[in-house]
């Protein structure tokens, strides 16, 4: 795994369609715990599908808009295409 | 947490209760309707704003269950007021009885999410049923998913299901036969969120299922590369409502003139059958045009929730509220308020009830203060009355004043909300965490059903009051009765006379009816409240006629239109049209008490504004209060919207009187 793989990015710059391990949100505990239960839990598997403002993130097999603000609160780690 | 839910063992001595729990958009609606039809109703849970459902399932020669369709909820840990009464539900806490078994609805295609509730549930001792719902869809996208093994992992019996399609409902029955009455055995399940979403993955590998689909849901993917491009999806967006409106005032024209006509008949028959007097006068004029008043509307609502609810249930609106955010939020808004204020087209009960859906309070108390802005139905008959007055030889113009009237209405909505953001509801709209489900084909059923519950629903909120203030205007008009004017005693005189041709005679007769007519107006109590207030509406170029008009139409804007008309001496009906050629020469030629006309270009547009502006709508503000649970902001609407209209109206009549039209 190279050195940029294992650096935590924020979600609205990941590749899109590339996987990414979600790391951390530094986010209001109301939209956290949206996520939360829309999937966004410790470790899940995330991917974005579609830049802009809203972008369209897929957690597992949920489709969820969000906003770019909470994108850019959100820190993942990218994965290799194929690893999941 | 899924642990501390504990609660009394079921014991079933009534009609047993079944309750349907799920996430959102998994088809728990779609299988109620399945289950028990028309056959249901909707209502609050006692003491709150949360919508429920409680049908009835008929079983031949067996005893009848009574359905609950819980409202949708992601987690019972999730402190949502949906997710604080279904625990209440379930503790038993709540007004309403505890259920006697649960069957938890699950979305094949996202199972592994889902079984986040179902292992809260299993570590309650309430029997359960899990239904697997759109396994359909699930196949197509090569999911597969063994329920025997799930069924086995989980110690409860897991139904495949197509909901839409009616498949798999016997064997869910079944299901719930079998296990009622039954302690659900307590299983060592964890807790907590992460802990809980291992063991739903792990459930689902132990099921055959994968919680990443084999094959990707290209359908989707593509249709949203389109909706919900900024250019294109917007495009889209506008064509659809377009598209939404042309058939809303396309199809429900037709039903509503047959509403108006079945009424003014049967306004007629009554007077015919009944001696003229108080009586005849308050059954026709007062019930028979108070259930038309409200009647007449019922087609636009039918048909909008209808069309609503296919587009919800192909996936479409949480699209249009995706597109829609980043133009709302510029105002304050969040793309939540989409459905709310396109509901409000109809009428503005149902556009703030459906605020509710909107997560962020702060949010959801500006969408409901600003909805009644959106022009609704009731306001068609007073635009189409002063726009024709406006522009009764040039109906383009007429035209482009009708819809500017809807522009109008639109930016008032977006400038105030925009202004509350800054002033007395500071503050951002919550960032946008929105679920875009699955496009599918949507439910005929569901929707026609939908439909028929918000008639109810607008007719038990909206009917009774229109009806009552009907019936009040009635006898503020009609009392006390004045007598008999010497202009009208003398024009019966001249008609009186041998000789008469019988034209004459009916001329004479009805010039002396509108004669007294309006001096019945002039002497009767809502008379007298008119000259009382015309003060206040001099400044925008109204006399005590048009005071009068606004007056009785704060209680319902419809009742302009028939208000006036009673002051034009032309009757009392409620059931007169805005588009009868005689009612709208009669209303253009009422006349001042200096004899000079009552309705000049500017005054027409100053009331224009003033319609498209003010808070004309008792039953809106009730709402309001209820919605909001506090008196505060229904006062605040009242303030402000009629301070805007007021403002408004003002400065166009004045202007428009400076630069020489008057």
């Amino acid at each position: 795994m190279t050195n940029r793989s294992v650096t935590p990015i924020r979600l609205c710059d990941l590749e899109i369609g590339r996987p990414a391990r979600f790391h951390d949100a530094t986010i209001d505990a109301e939209a956290r715990d949206l996520l939360r239960a829309l999937g966004l839990t410790a470790f899940s598997i995330v991917r974005l599908c579609k830049r802009g403002d809203p972008c369209i993130v897929q957690v597992r097999s949920t489709r969820i808009g969000l906003s770019r603000s909470l994108a850019g609160a959100i820190f993942v780690i990218p994965q290799p295409s194929g690893a999941v | 947490m899924a642990t501390s839910l504990a609660v009394a063992a079921p014991v079933v001595t009534r009609t047993l209760r079944v309750a349907l729990i799920g996430n959102p958009n998994t088809g728990k609606t779609t299988l109620f309707n399945r289950l028990c039809g028309a056959r249901a109703k909707t209502s609050n849970f006692p003491g709150t704003t949360t919508s429920m459902r409680l049908g009835r399932f008929r079983r031949a020669g067996l005893s009848d269950w009574d359905i609950v369709d819980l409202p949708g909820l992601y987690g019972l840990y999730f402190e949502g007021p949906e997710a604080r009464i279904v625990r209440d539900v379930l503790h038993g806490d709540h007004a309403e009885p505890a259920p006697d078994v649960l069957v938890v609805i699950s979305d094949a295609t996202n199972l592994s999410r889902n079984l986040i509730l179902v292992g809260e549930l299993l570590a309650g001792p309430l029997p359960v049923v899990m239904a697997l719902n759109m396994t359909d869809l699930a196949a197509r996208r090569g999911l597969t998913i063994s329920t025997a093994a799930l069924s086995e992992r989980l110690g409860v019996p897991v139904i495949p299901l197509v909901a839409s399609k009616g498949e798999g409902i016997g064997p869910l029955v079944e299901a719930i036969d079998r296990v009622t009455g039954q302690r659900q055995p307590r299983r060592p399940l964890p807790s907590g969120l992460e802990a809980l979403t291992a063991w739903a993955d792990e459930v689902v590998a132990s099921a055959g299922g994968s919680t990443l689909p084999a094959a990707p849901d290209t359908l989707t993917e593509r249709l949203d590369l389109v909706l919900t491009h900024p250019v294109a999806g917007t495009l889209v967006f506008l064509l659809v409502m377009g598209g939404l409106f042309w058939t809303l005032f396309a199809f429900a024209a037709l039903p509503m003139q047959l509403i108006e006509y079945t009424f003014a008949q049967l306004g007629r028959l009554v007077s015919m059958f009944l001696p003229p007097g108080p009586v005849a006068s308050l059954v026709s004029d007062g019930v028979i045009g108070g259930i038309a008043g409200t009647l007449v509307f019922l087609p636009q609502i039918c048909l909008l929730f209808f069309l609503i609810s296919l587009l919800e249930d192909t996936g479409y609106l949480a699209r249009a509220a995706f597109v829609n955010d980043r133009f709302f939020r510029r105002f304050g808004l969040p793309g939540h308020a989409f459905v709310p204020l396109l509901t409000a087209h109809a009428c503005a009960l149902p556009g703030i009830m459906s605020s509710r859906l909107i997560p962020s309070r702060r949010d959801r108390l500006v969408t409901i203060m600003v909805t009644p802005f959106i022009s609704c139905s009731a306001r068609l008959p007073v635009y189409v009355l002063l726009t024709t007055m406006l522009f009764a030889s040039r109906p383009a113009l007429a035209g482009f004043a009708f819809a500017a009237c809807y522009v109008l209405g639109a930016g008032a909505a977006f400038g105030s909300a925009a202004l509350f953001g800054r002033t007395v509801m500071r503050g951002k709209p919550r960032p946008m965490v929105l679920e875009l489900p699955t496009y599918k084909r949507p439910s005929l059923r569901t929707a026609l059903l939908t439909a028929k519950d918000q008639a109810f629903a607008f007719l038990r909120t909206a009917g009774t009051v229109i009806v009552a203030i009907c019936v009040v205007m009635w006898w503020l008009s009609a009392y006390p009765r004045v007598a008999t004017v010497p202009a009208a005693a003398a024009l019966r005189a001249e008609a009186s006379q041998p000789g008469q041709p019988a034209e004459r005679v009916q001329a004479l007769t009805s010039e002396a009816d509108r004669v007294q007519a309006k001096a019945q107006q002039a002497g009767s109590l809502a008379g007298h409240l008119g000259r009382g207030i015309e003060p206040v509406f001099r400044p925008l170029g109204y006399d005590w006629q048009l005071s009068v008009g606004l007056l009785t139409s704060f209680l319902a804007r419809e009742v302009f239109v028939s208000t006036m008309s009673v002051l034009a001496g032309g009757g009392g009906g409620r059931h007169i049209d805005a588009k009868d050629e005689g009612v709208m020469v009669r209303i253009r030629q009422m006349s001042r008490d200096n004899g000079s006309p009552v309705f000049t270009p500017a005054t027409s547009a100053s009331a224009l504004v003033f319609f498209v502006l003010a808070m004309q709508c008792l039953p809106t503000l009730a709402v309001t209060r209820r919605e909001t649970g506090a008196l505060k902001y229904a006062a605040l609407q009242l303030a402000y919207m009629s301070t805007v209209a007021w403002v408004s109206a003002f400065i166009v009549f004045q202007s428009l009187r400076a630069l020489g039209v008057s």
